[in-house]
């Protein structure tokens, strides 16, 4: 670990919660479009979070109640160091996939901790969703993951990203998988049809509903990073780590880093439509939606997989 | 730690000097300290980003369907309905208020976060309105908690609405608003007052 | 069927006073020990939905009236029965064993305007809260001095507000 690798890591962790507030204000900006109205400006999330870490009170139950967002802003922090970023490897090595399938669950499970603290049976009410939600399309996004390892032989998401600059982008070879990863990827982002847990009219927003103040600001920052980060993870299996320019050179890395931005956010785009126009489906039917067709996708495009590499 | 409702004991006279102990402690409970230099600043983003409680206590809600919807957008001033008191700043009083409903609110009121802002819809919290002598419906608002504006008419539109809206962002931006600050000073008066309609709070 | 026929039918029940009001709608008069007769007897002739039970304070004759609402489905026309009770104590039977729902109407009767009915089981408070008056709803309360009294004379918090 050189010093370059540490400014480039120390530079991401900055970097991508800026980026993702802006993604999240951008968001906010299409839906109104898509109603037909005008929206707050794009800067509207920092406003949002300088407001909210400047309310003058902080109401607590218990140092558990306390340590749930900080958990789940480590979480996804500890996740985020693993994915190739912005056309950066990061902290990858050898077998790191599966480690990043574990870490992903964490933040989900430090926020079902601080949320079941507070007391409140809204919040009992979304954690239960959210786990149940998380156990949905973990299903088929594991057996993607499992496609994709395969074929390129290898479990280190970096070999993937290096793999793909010389054998062609992913969704191009797979193009099955990634359509169940994009599927899976509308569950993780937390948007319609599938944002159960954090459903303002029927459990006063979950896990949230006890946070306020400066507890809420960490949850927004965790929002954010979350959404840059999966966004991140689909573009790193799928499309290359959006690697496409000459990464030696000064203007190769900068635009790199560019159209990493673009495709991260083109993912993000594709939910925000679907957000717009949809409506929220039960946990019932979340569930079985997750568990018939993309995993039966999922399970075709694995065994097209293990045919066309046992060649 | 701080305790859950913190307008019980500690009810401090915020103007009162820095070496005043009980001053030292309520800025160390606040979590202030850092936050009193960047007054200005809080006060921007404050004014930028107002989130309301989706309470409508009253005739008064018709009006709001309008506002929040695609017809008077409220949110190109950042304004958007939150579910839960804990994550918002503004509650509204959509019109009039009778004991039952008086009870919820101030047990909404008490669950906000500082700093808040209350605003009364319609000449009922003013001075009763139509329902001045009717035997359950309160006649001034700001006995009970307090209000930083008010918009008179009955109801009022959605256009004089935002136009309150703007007048209370300017008073945000100026330090004007501080409905939350007389609240703690003279708290027990507010809880006398209270006290006086309810006889059992649940 | 008209209304016409109905009247003729409904004042067959001995002691009722039967007047049609306007299309659809025929008052019913009854002595107040025949009221549950009445009702059963209505009842039978179709007229099974009770809309509410409305109470009336006649101050002057020292009386307080009861008037059950009652809609017919199949030939739309509505009938009132209406009964007389004393004002000093009032209590009157309760009509839970023909229709149900006349619980909560009996219950509102009874916050409102103090008739007790014999039979409900249960006549507790559940529009008005933390109530500490006479039933609001008589003509001898006086509402602006009730007002007077508990509202205004809570003082301002800020005088100068």
């Amino acid at each position: 670990m050189n010093m370059n690798e540490i400014l480039t890591i120390a530079f991401m962790m900055l970097f991508v919660p800026v980026l993702g507030l802006f993604f999240m204000g951008l968001e906010r900006k299409i839906t109104a479009r898509i109603h037909n109205r005008i929206g707050p400006p794009v800067y509207q999330q920092f406003v949002d979070v300088m407001k909210l870490f400047s309310k003058r009170e902080n109401i607590s139950h218990s140092w558990v109640f306390d340590i749930g967002p900080i958990f789940a802003v480590v979480g996804v922090l500890a996740t985020m160091l693993f994915i190739p970023m912005g056309g950066f490897p990061m902290l990858s090595f050898h077998g790191d996939l599966i480690v990043i399938m574990y870490l992903m669950v964490i933040s989900g499970l430090g926020m079902a901790l601080g949320a079941g603290a507070s007391g409140n049976p809204n919040a009992g009410i979304g954690v239960m969703r959210s786990l149940v939600l998380m156990m949905a399309y973990e299903l088929p996004f594991v057996l993607t993951l499992l496609s994709v390892m395969l074929y390129y032989n290898t479990t280190s998401l970096g070999e993937i990203v290096a793999k793909q600059g010389e054998t062609g982008w992913g969704i191009l070879a797979l193009p099955l998988s990634a359509l169940v990863a994009d599927l899976c990827l509308q569950g993780q982002f937390g948007e319609k049809p599938f944002d159960q847990p954090v459903a303002p009219h029927e459990v006063a927003t979950g896990p949230m509903v006890e946070y306020g103040g400066k507890h809420l600001g960490m949850l927004f920052l965790w929002h954010a990073i979350a959404v840059v980060m999966e966004g991140s993870l689909f573009v790193s299996l799928f499309l290359g780590g959006a690697i496409f320019f000459d990464p030696s050179t000064i203007t190769g890395m900068v635009l790199n880093l560019l159209l990493w931005i673009v495709l991260v956010f083109m993912m993000f785009f594709i939910a925000i439509l679907i957000n717009g126009v949809m409506l929220r489906f039960r946990i019932g039917q979340a569930f079985a939606f997750y568990w018939k067709w993309p995993t039966v996708l999922a399970i075709i495009a694995l065994a097209y997989v293990m045919v066309v590499s046992a060649w | 730690m701080v305790d859950e409702n913190n307008t019980n004991e500690q009810a401090t006279d915020i103007n009162a000097p820095a070496d005043n102990p009980v001053m030292v402690e309520y800025v160390q409970q606040q979590g202030d300290a850092d936050m009193i230099k960047f007054g200005a600043a809080a006060r921007w983003a404050t004014k930028k980003s107002l989130w309301m409680v989706h309470f409508c206590t009253g005739c008064g809600g018709i009006e709001m369907s309008p506002l929040m919807t695609s017809r008077y957008d409220m949110e190109r001033f950042g304004m958007h309905s939150m579910v839960t008191p804990r994550q918002s700043d503004i509650l509204l009083i959509t019109g009039y208020v009778n004991i039952k409903t008086l009870k919820r609110i101030i047990r909404t009121y008490d669950q906000m976060l500082d700093p808040k802002y209350v605003i009364a819809f319609g000449s009922c919290p003013v001075n009763g309105g139509p329902y001045w002598d009717s035997h359950v419906t309160i006649n001034h608002l700001d006995k009970y908690i307090p209000v930083d504006l008010y918009i008179a008419g009955c109801m009022p539109r959605p256009q004089a609405i935002t136009r309150a809206f703007t007048a209370l962002m300017d008073m945000i931006q100026e330090g004007k608003a501080d409905g939350y600050l007389r609240y703690k000073k003279n708290l027990e008066k507010y809880r006398a007052n209270q006290e006086k309609l309810m006889r059992k709070w649940w | 069927m008209s209304e016409e026929v109905f009247a003729r039918k409904i004042s067959e029940f001995p002691g009722s006073e039967v007047k049609i009001l306007r299309k659809g709608q025929i008052a019913v008069k009854v002595p107040n020990e025949k009221g549950h007769d009445a009702a059963v007897f209505l009842k039978k002739m179709g007229f099974i939905h009770l809309a509410s039970i409305e109470y009336v304070d006649w101050i002057k004759d020292n009386e307080f009236e009861l008037v059950y609402n009652l809609w017919s489905y199949r030939h739309r026309l509505t009938v009132f029965l209406k009964v007389r009770i004393p004002r000093e104590n009032p209590n009157y039977i309760t009509f839970m064993d023909i229709w149900p729902i006349a619980q909560t109407h009996e219950r509102e009767a009874h916050e409102m305007m103090g008739i007790v009915f014999e039979g409900n089981p249960e006549l507790t408070p559940f529009i008005l809260e933390d109530w500490d008056a006479p039933p609001p709803m008589r003509k001898d309360f006086d509402p602006k001095k009730y007002v007077r009294e508990k509202y205004d004379s809570i003082p301002f918090v800020e005088e100068e507000k």
